[in-house]
């Protein structure tokens, strides 16, 4: 059992802070979810963690060995970069095929054979430059970097960006093919919440440079709920309990409620109490004013 | 086993829920082999773990059981064992709502029975 741990880990940019202290530790054999919002600090953290950019402060280890340019241990690691037209990337001047012979000498498990045959099923013009690719392409070509690296920690950022939802859900499929088969470890960030939420075990939340959450995606669920009816029954149903995301309309209030261990709702309180999805629970929690 | 995963139940609830109607409509029989974690993970895009879960439910409950090294096969009995079951948890899963909404409404028991009496 493998474990990427990060500890304390400050990261500021000029005088502005992005990451404040983030402890994390990731094990392997797991799908996490990584979800937070614009600006969060969600690519500044994966960079870290994969020894693509140094911390201002704090470690990063693999099973205890120090991550910071230490060959043994990265090439566990693969962190897939989100492409971009517009960022000055060196990658965007290279054929496709050109970025995966790249990719190919960088990490050492790599496996040809996937890469081509995900080359094929996405229908992918290998000739092409990266800068001349859609959204969409490009993701397929973060994918196909992501899947036939063979890493033992897989960091994917915003794979399914520009993908129409047909791919995206061929994507997802392929993840948890290949989780299936390798029990390899996958960290997806996304902004498509939803229909990614049933694929994570676990999902991390980012929100201003600090981890929110971490928790099992099905416990999180089940301890989620939405309250809601005359503002006085839902008083009585709610005190006590972790209340996000007020709503008021006249004399109807709606709260999102998150209980703790032993923690139960209320019977037959003539309130309408409602499952929340990932996306409700994030917006509840992320969506709140500082 | 291809009903639409909702919003509404977890996830591993409804994985349970699906092959036990599939036990009792018989798309599923008696002795019969269930695909596997993997299988289900894939179909749905689930995470393997929670599709484990929902599996190891109907394990616990002697729904299903395990044939080490094949896979997960339907018990002998079981199409009853879930019939039972979801008997016992009628009145949780039905007859208190109904009588709850039927409260709200005003509607009195008599009422409620003539309904009932109405259906043929």
């Amino acid at each position: 059992m493998s474990r990427l741990t990060a500890e304390n880990i400050v990261k500021t940019y000029g005088n502005k802070d992005v990451l404040h202290g983030i402890n994390l530790e990731l094990e392997s054999g797991k799908i996490y979810g990584l979800i937070g919002r614009n600006g969060a600090g969600k690519t500044t953290l994966l960079s870290i963690l994969t020894s693509q950019n140094p911390a201002t402060s704090g470690t990063v280890t693999f099973d205890g060995r120090p991550v910071w340019e230490n060959p043994a241990v990265l090439e566990h690691l693969c962190f897939s970069r989100e492409l971009n037209q517009m960022a000055g990337s060196s990658a965007n001047s290279m054929k496709v095929k050109e970025y995966l012979s790249v990719a190919e000498t960088f990490f050492p498990h790599w496996d040809k054979e996937m890469a081509q045959r995900l080359v094929r099923a996405f229908d992918l013009d290998v000739k092409k430059r990266i800068s001349k690719l859609s959204k969409g392409m490009m993701s397929m070509v973060t994918i196909i970097v992501a899947m036939a690296s063979k890493a033992e920690f897989t960091f994917l950022d915003e794979p399914v960006a520009g993908l129409d939802v047909v791919a995206r859900e061929r994507f997802y499929e392929l993840l948890v093919e290949e989780f299936s088969e390798t029990g390899r470890t996958f960290v997806v960030s996304t902004h498509i919440i939803e229909e990614a939420a049933d694929v994570f075990e676990e999902v991390i939340i980012v929100d201003r440079g600090k981890i929110l959450l971490k928790e099992n995606t099905q416990e999180l669920l089940e301890r989620s709920f939405h309250v809601s009816g005359h503002e006085d029954a839902v008083e009585r149903t709610v005190s006590g309990l972790e209340v996000h995301h007020e709503e008021h309309i006249g004399r109807s209030r709606g709260v999102t409620v998150l209980l703790q261990p032993g923690q139960r709702l209320p019977e037959n309180s003539d309130v309408s109490i409602q499952k929340l999805s990932l996306q409700k629970i994030f917006v509840a929690l992320c969506g709140e004013e500082s | 086993m291809n009903e639409i995963l909702t919003q509404e139940k977890s996830i591993y609830i409804q994985i349970r829920e699906m092959i036990e109607n599939d036990i009792l409509r018989d798309v599923l029989l008696e002795e019969e082999r269930v695909p596997s974690t993997n299988e289900l993970a894939k179909l749905y895009a689930i995470n393997p773990a929670t599709a484990a879960k929902g599996i190891n439910l109907l394990v616990d409950e002697g729904i299903l059981y395990k044939k080490r090294g094949i896979g997960m096969f339907v018990t002998t009995g079981a199409k009853m064992k879930i019939m039972e079951k979801r008997k016992e948890s009628f009145y949780d899963n039905y007859v208190k709502g109904l009588l709850a909404e039927a409260a709200s409404l005003g509607i009195t028991k008599k009422e409620l029975v003539a309904m009932i009496e109405r259906e043929k």
